[in-house]
């Protein structure tokens, strides 16, 4: 349904979005996620034809964004961050706009009390949209993008500056649009994502470091184990002796605290540190006061990928594209 | 097109703005209207119609400044650029919006067409090239004061740089009188002037020449607004 290739965005000296590939299959939920500023905004805006890529194509359902502009448009419902709305406007006569700014081509009155009523927005229909509060607002904005029918949905962080009861209230009709529509929605907030899509591209500094369902972001952590540890002595010593350990890939101090600071152990890939962490540090009288084991969530995973690529700045050509199912992280260093 | 020249036409209508325009408009017009025609028991409108370019001279700015500038904020430009239509479509729209609203101020001038019929004999065939002529010369300044409106997001910005314009070209007139024809500078700043050209529609000399001259300034400003909604897809 959508395949890009080698997308690239350039404001001036900034790349904001480079060398992206991915395709999606009809019926998909992606998730697109990354941290603000990764590049997202730009994807989608490309991707609805609002900004022209520096580099690369676009195909929507056999439609070239650019050359076949106007029929790859009618594939799309897009939802901007900011709902794109007239507020002096009510939602009857907005939603009677935008039907005849799509030219579309359904029975008006039929399929615009579809959308509304798919999004909730029945008993708000004559208002005006400066009186809604933000959570209509959003649906009213969703029953945009709706409109036409469109098979392609591109939802820009859906659920920002909604209330918990709203949240899950879009996020199910989300995941209702999901069963006629393509549907790709970028986000900062994991749960949601986790919640709502099939797939998850995770973008940072404009290239997509994971690619995969949840689940196989999870599993590719699962070797690398973590913990957290209160122990009493010197830091500098404590985390010389940490490091010595074997299979301990990385010792830091996460909370100063004179002479009982926090430490986090990263393990090597499947090693089980505990005992010869706990032998290093009883040999050198530095008491264990508290041990835990780390789980990872894909929070973590989100900040292990985004960090690690802030870090590494250059990479060569054949690491742009990390595939959950490559090298082990700890085994890139 | 026609969805967005509705949609605009409303707006404007939907806040005070569209009312207290041609309220003031009208207000300003009519006491032109008493000093030179009633007062003065003359059926000739030209000398009041030659005015009337000047209080669209103010007045263009509040009509234009929102035309695009206010989308931008509002981010509504993303769904206008994101629908299947063409910048062509978009831009015409909004420039009829504004036409559309032109008319209507214009519409307010016709109780004077009762007032001369009744008083007095008007020259049917004068105050339609009036009309006209006013017109062509306020879509230029509408074209105009769209274009810089499509350059920013703030309304005021719009409005302050297409004042300046206006009163820049305005200026430039003047020069040109107080120049004469007979340097070369005077006579270039003569034929840009849209004053000039304006007088000599409203003296009752229809031209071709100022026809074409009006309508492809209007033109050359409606393109430039495509090309800037293009350029910002850049």
């Amino acid at each position: 349904m959508i395949q890009v290739t080698g997308l690239t965005r350039r404001y001036g000296s900034v790349l904001a979005v480079s060398d992206l590939s991915f395709s999606i299959k009809e019926g998909e939920i992606v998730g697109f996620l990354g941290p603000n500023g990764a590049g997202k905004t730009t994807t989608m805006n490309m991707l609805t034809g609002c900004l022209r890529p520096s580099a690369g194509t676009i195909m929507l359902g056999g439609f070239d964004i650019d050359t076949d502009a106007a029929e790859a448009r009618k594939k799309i419902g897009y939802l901007p961050e900011t709902p794109p709305l007239y507020p002096d406007m009510t939602v009857e006569e907005y939603l009677d706009f935008v039907y005849r700014l799509k030219q579309c081509k359904l029975p008006q009155e039929e399929h615009i009390r579809q959308v509304c009523t798919m999004v909730g927005l029945t008993d708000v229909y004559g208002r005006i949209i400066r009186n809604l509060s933000k959570g209509y607002r959003q649906r009213v904005g969703l029953a945009q993008a709706l409109i036409g029918n469109p098979d392609i949905l591109i939802l820009d962080e859906p659920t920002v500056g909604l209330d918990p009861k709203q949240i899950i209230e879009i996020r199910e009709t989300i995941r209702s649009l999901g069963q006629n529509h393509t549907v790709i929605l970028s986000s900062h907030i994991l749960p949601e994502v986790q919640a709502v899509c099939d797939r998850i591209l995770v973008i940072h500094h404009g290239k997509i470091v994971a690619d995969g369902t949840s689940a196989e972001l999870s599993e590719r952590m699962e070797g690398a184990e973590q913990l957290d540890m209160t122990i009493e002595g010197e830091p500098a010593g404590v985390l010389s002796t940490l490091r010595a350990v074997p299979g301990v890939a990385e010792a830091i101090v996460t909370q100063e605290d004179g002479k009982k600071s926090i430490y986090r152990i990263t393990a090597e890939p499947d090693a089980d540190i505990r005992h010869s962490v706990f032998d290093a540090l009883s040999q050198n009288h530095m008491p264990i006061l508290s041990m835990q084991q780390v789980e990872l969530s894909l929070e973590d995973i989100f900040l292990e990928l985004t960090e690690t690529e802030a870090v590494e700045p250059e990479e060569e050509p054949e690491k742009k594209k990390r595939r959950l199912f490559g090298r082990k992280r700890g085994a890139d260093k | 097109m026609n969805a967005i020249r509705k949609r605009d036409l409303q707006g404007f209508f939907r806040s005070p703005l569209g009312y207290v325009y041609i309220g003031a408009f009208l207000a300003v017009m009519n006491l032109y209207f008493f000093a030179t025609c009633v007062l003065s028991s003359s059926s000739d409108v030209s000398s009041v119609f030659s005015n009337m370019l000047i209080v669209f001279l103010f007045l263009m700015p509040i009509l234009t400044m929102r035309l695009f500038s206010e989308d931008y904020k509002q981010g509504t430009d993303r769904l206008l650029l994101t629908a299947p239509i063409s910048v062509w479509a978009i831009v015409g729209g909004k420039f009829l919006a504004a036409i559309g609203v032109l008319l209507r101020a214009l519409l307010g001038t016709v109780p004077w067409l009762l007032i001369i019929l009744l008083f007095g004999t008007p020259s049917w065939s004068a105050i339609l090239g009036c009309y006209i002529a006013v017109l062509c010369a306020a879509a230029i300044f509408a074209a105009m004061g769209m274009f810089l409106s499509s350059l920013t997001e703030s309304q005021l910005i719009a409005a302050v740089l297409s004042f300046a314009l206006f009163l820049g070209l305005y200026v430039a007139d003047m020069l040109s009188y107080s120049m004469g024809t007979d340097g070369l500078l005077g006579s270039i700043l003569n034929w840009f002037s849209i004053f000039t050209r304006y007088d000599t529609f409203m003296s009752g000399q229809f031209s071709l020449g100022n026809l074409i001259y009006f309508l492809s300034l209007t033109g050359l400003f409606l393109y430039l607004t495509a090309r800037v909604l293009e350029r910002r897809r850049m």
